[in-house]
């Protein structure tokens, strides 16, 4: 019997902590949406374009923007992602409008604006192309908790890691999620207009 | 007189498979090699086939060369905890008794300074070295660049 009573009374501290979970859940302190962090993004920073023009956060702020991090010497994963962003820009058709692609190198050294212009383009002309002085690329990018480094290869030449996945902006330059490869199109693209109504 | 007949079946295997576009060499069958189509001046182009080991030793790739292109790297792409990295395959790629590789997401070919422009619907002549089965002639066939909408790219095997 006392076994019983026991169990009974187990079940009852179990539904006491269920019952006091649901009311922190309920009335317990609001966790802070993803999007409503710092304005990383509206960090100065000054870069140039394709064209060689000055680019600097001012040049995007204002509407919602994508991110993506890499380098021209990349034979998969920057293509990719810059063809799936192409994607999605045909995809929002007049809508592509709200939306400023980026594509940022962070191999400047290699990447100049002539070779970043035939890059992009190659893509969508509505893509900017960002390089500049090194220095500059990763303070933007540390700014932006952006992860690349430079590794040396045997033969005397380097490749360049990087993040690799493309990052949703705010018009008000907060983060507000990013856009993998392994997700397939129609996420992306539901993820770029939900970022477009509401970013 | 092996090495003829090698080569007079490879000639009767190529001739045979018309538009199928794979080769065969002793144990070793190539399919589908193709370059996704980059940017005019890209420094370097990703070229990726499915490799098949049909005999009960493994092989090897131990080298990838063209004169389509400066150089020709094996490389693992691998994108872990959100970082992209690329490591150069210094022993080659084992391609074990019996099984399939697949140079495509995660392994590929990296043309380093192509020669020219290539643009989707061109052939871009290369040979695959392996250790056993020795020096493949191939044709990787560029085509366009996938983006997972749909559009183009069809028949590259996952």
């Amino acid at each position: 019997m006392t076994g019983l009573r026991r169990l009974r009374g187990i079940l009852w501290l179990l539904v006491a902590i269920a019952a006091a979970g649901a009311a922190f859940l309920a009335f317990g302190p609001r966790f802070a949406p993803a999007n409503a962090g710092e304005a990383i993004y509206a960090k100065p920073f000054s870069l140039v374009n394709q064209d060689g023009a000055p680019f600097t956060q001012a040049d995007f702020l204002g509407r919602p923007s994508a991110f993506f991090y890499g380098f021209s010497h990349c034979p998969d994963v920057c293509p990719t992602a810059l063809a799936e962003m192409s994607a999605i820009l045909e995809a929002l058709g007049p809508d592509a409008d709200k939306l400023q692609v980026v594509f940022v190198s962070v191999d400047p050294e290699r990447d100049t604006p002539e070779i970043m212009k035939d890059y992009v383009e190659y893509f969508d002309p509505r893509i900017a192309g960002l390089t500049g002085e090194l220095d500059e690329v990763t303070k933007m990018t540390r700014d932006r908790y952006i992860f690349f480094e430079k590794v040396p290869t045997e033969d005397g030449d380097y490749q360049m890691e990087h993040q690799a996945s493309i990052q949703l902006v705010t018009a008000d330059g907060r983060f507000f999620g990013t856009l993998a490869a392994e997700e397939g199109f129609e996420v992306r693209l539901a993820k770029v207009r939900r970022l477009i109504a509401e970013g | 007189m092996k090495l003829f007949v090698t080569i007079a079946l490879i000639g009767i295997l190529t001739a045979g498979s018309g538009f199928a576009h794979d080769f065969t060499q002793g144990s070793i069958y190539l399919d589908h090699p193709m370059i996704e189509e980059a940017p005019p001046n890209a420094p370097v182009l990703g070229g990726y086939l499915s490799i098949q080991n049909m005999g009960d030793t493994d092989d090897r790739l131990v080298a990838i060369e063209s004169s389509a292109a400066e150089k020709v790297e094996i490389h693992r792409s691998t994108v872990t905890d959100g970082i992209a990295r690329m490591q150069p395959m210094k022993e080659g790629l084992v391609i074990p008794a019996g099984e399939t590789v697949w140079l495509d997401n995660g392994m590929h070919a990296m043309f380093v300074q192509p020669v020219e422009r290539y643009r989707a619907g061109d052939e871009v002549p290369a040979t695959l070295v392996f250790e056993k089965a020795g020096r493949i002639d191939v044709t990787f066939k560029v085509e366009e660049r996938s983006t997972g909408s749909g559009a183009a790219h069809e028949g590259h095997g996952q």
